[in-house]
């Protein structure tokens, strides 16, 4: 391991791994031009974008529990869930905010919503830490069983409590509808999706870089049980680095389901996928790379899902391949 | 003439009582016990209990090779037991006709097919972690899903194929009666199939306990160690994960053969195979094989009986509304049990059962 770090140190900065990332990026922006027209190019980048966005909320939280704790969350899933089943009972209380002209209302009724899911699966994520998680730290194999036992558990636990069936996610009336840019028509939505997306991108980079927890928590990435020594309480940094994870998932399930118009008990296990797919082409643990794997993604989805519908559920596990295949350790390798 | 090493005396000492251990004829009674049920209890429902704890007992004993004696969690095994339940029905229903050759092709097939993807899928996830396995087959599996449901025109998509049995196998054949009970088809597959996984049971047996399922465990117990020792850690996973799927294949194939009928949720399906899989292995004892067979006794026992239970928890508490939100959802309650048996009960039944032995006789 440590051979490789050294390695790594010596390879000389032009090195073409280093522009690896941003070929693949720029190779996947233009080559569907091909057989697009312009237009309609344009609608699903921007959805493209959005969808990565969202995803990368919740692939983040994935990463980073990963980085720091060493734990795969397979719960996360159904945290994600949690999320958009919040929000959606959120929406149906506040249905008068929700249907009202107003803007203030609309984004009052949202900011609601999104405070809620977050608390209350940030609160559940507590609990899945505290009770379930800690009790197997050290063992992979028993932490993929048993965050997968409690993927049932939640998910049930929502067919229980909202009934089995898929419903209708209400979404504000002003984040409905589109602007006309250009005879290009604009959804509003994906554009709200991918602000909220580079804002938290943003606020966990100005966290982890600027903050003296975020210092800790890299401090942990790299050697959690020195961080241990210097005498910082690593059990209530792990306990609150798992809520904030499970609060990304939350935001990212709600502004899911808002972006899809629809909540299932299911939806988590298949984002749960595409976050796992993320995060390896990514790297795990690193959150650049949890960003710029999810808009891999989400582009790839939605170019190949509108050239070849019936392939769009493959691509991406054929880039995860290739990535695999030409960088075993993703685009933005974490060192440990 | 050298002295023996104490491997060696262990070994012989332990073929010398090989015969006469209760262990021995415990497993022997059990054998016993599931050639008599077709005559003991003929009702179709409880033969196909029985058949499907055979199947399901095979399936995670070949998925206790990856797990128990591996130590490599995969999420595929139901897409490998899928692709043999998939191989049989093209060959027999949608691509061929129903014949012996076809029967036996099919499971063949299956089998090539599933060593290949086995060996790709561990050449690809096996250079980084062993948990990028987990990662990488659930979202194997997912696509296997969906391109078995989109695909239509080649899958036959969400309804499946039904497919019949050639000859002797076939429902309306019959042999007359015997001991007061009809021989059918039913019958005679109820025999293939539980010979067939005798068969690759004992074959699974005879793995673990070889010289290199015993690196395989040494592998599983500190993988640093093994390889300091000289063995290629990543060749001999990379033989037990296709050995595992090849054997899940076969089961596969034998499943589809009982059942008549494939389709995605009820062969390849993550939450339904995947997920009772998951739970007999827990249950019986992982890294047992013997475990396995508790553990589908018990899950598919449970869900075979959970109507009449549910039924019984109506009429003694009619007024429980709540419970029989629960009860409705019988995988809450399977969720929390496999939690519990996660947490208090890592080894199993079997392993407790060994661990309780083990400090008995010392």
């Amino acid at each position: 391991m440590n051979n490789d770090k050294i390695a790594m140190a010596l390879k000389p900065a032009g090195h073409w791994e280093r522009h690896l990332p941003l070929a693949i990026g720029m190779g996947l922006f233009l080559l569907p031009l091909l057989g697009i027209p312009v237009k309609t190019y344009l609608t699903l980048t921007i959805a493209g974008l959005a969808m990565g966005m969202l995803l990368f909320l919740v692939a983040s939280g994935v990463s980073i529990i990963f980085g720091l704790m060493d734990v795969i969350n397979f719960a996360h899933g159904a945290l994600f869930t949690w999320g958009a089943y919040v929000g959606f009972s959120i929406f149906r209380l506040l249905n008068k905010w929700v249907d009202a002209e107003s803007v203030l209302q609309n984004v009052g009724a949202f900011t609601i919503a999104v405070v809620a899911a977050m608390v209350v699966v940030a609160f559940l994520g507590v609990v899945l830490e505290r009770v379930i998680v800690r009790r197997v730290y050290g063992s992979h194999l028993f932490q993929i069983l048993i965050t997968f036992g409690s993927t049932i558990v939640l998910v049930e636990l929502i067919r229980v409590l909202w009934g089995p069936n898929d419903e209708v996610m209400p979404v504000p009336l002003r984040f409905q509808g589109n602007w006309d840019v250009m005879d290009v028509i604009v959804l509003r939505y994906p554009i709200v999706c991918i602000l909220m997306g580079l804002a938290v991108y943003a606020l966990i980079q100005l966290v982890l870089k600027r903050t003296k927890l975020g210092t800790i928590v890299r401090a942990g990435v790299e050697d959690l049980d020195m961080v241990q020594a210097m005498g910082h309480n690593i059990f209530l940094l792990l306990t609150g680095v798992f809520a904030v994870g499970a609060a990304l998932a939350a935001l990212g399930g709600l502004a899911m389901a808002m972006f899809t118009l629809q909540v299932y008990p299911d939806m988590g296990s298949t984002y749960l996928l595409f976050a796992f797919i993320v995060v390896i082409i990514g790297g795990l643990g690193s959150v650049t790379g949890s960003l710029v794997g999810a808009l891999i993604v989400g582009l790839a989805y939605n170019y190949v899902a509108y050239l070849i519908p019936w392939a769009a559920a493959g691509v991406n596990i054929l880039i995860m391949i290739v990535i695999l295949l030409i960088r075993p350790t993703g685009l933005f390798p974490v060192g440990k | 003439m050298t002295t023996p090493t104490p491997v060696q005396i262990f070994r012989s000492e332990e073929r010398r009582e090989r015969y006469i251990t209760g262990s021995f004829f415990l497993k022997i009674g059990l054998l016993a016990l599931f050639i008599l049920v077709p005559f003991l209890f003929p009702s179709f429902k409880s033969v196909d209990l029985a058949m499907k704890v055979i199947l399901f007992a095979t399936l995670v004993a070949s998925f206790d090779i990856l797990l128990g004696y591996t130590g490599i969690l995969s999420f595929g095994h139901g897409m490998f037991f899928g692709i043999g339940a998939y191989s049989v029905a093209f060959l027999m229903g949608k691509y061929g006709s129903p014949s012996y050759v076809n029967l036996l092709f099919g499971v063949l097939i299956a089998a090539v097919i599933a060593s290949f993807i086995a060996l790709f899928i561990s050449f690809l996830s096996l250079r980084v972690k062993a948990i990028f396995f987990a990662m990488i087959t659930l979202a194997i599996a997912e696509l296997a899903i969906v391109l078995a449901t989109k695909l239509t025109g080649l899958t036959g998509g969400e309804d499946g194929i039904s497919i019949s049995m050639p000859g002797v196998f076939s429902v309306s054949f019959t042999l007359g009666k015997f001991a007061g009970v009809e021989i059918t088809g039913r019958t005679v597959t109820y025999y293939l199939i539980l010979l067939s996984c005798s068969a690759l049971f004992l074959t699974m047996l005879r793995f673990t306990h070889s010289p290199l399922g015993r690196v395989l465990q040494a592998i599983r117990d500190n993988e640093a160690r093994a390889e300091a020792l000289g063995y290629k850690t990543f060749i001999f996973q990379s033989i037990a994960i296709t050995f595992g799927c090849v054997m899940a294949a076969i089961t596969g194939g034998l499943y589809a053969m009982w059942v008549g009928y494939v389709n995605p949720e009820s062969s390849l399906g993550v939450m339904t195979i995947m997920l009772d899989v998951l739970l007999m292995v827990i249950i019986g004892g992982m890294g047992t094989l013997y475990g396995g067979i508790i553990g589908a006794g018990f899950v598919k026992v449970t869900q075979t009986f959970l109507p009449d239970l549910q039924d019984l928890a109506m009429t003694l508490f009619p007024q429980a509304e709540f419970m029989h939100h629960i009860f409705e959802r019988w995988l809450l309650l399977f969720g929390i049990l496999f939690i519990l048996v996660v947490i208090f009960f890592p080894k199993g039944v079997m392993g407790s059962i060994r661990d309780y032995m083990a400090r008995r006789s010392r």
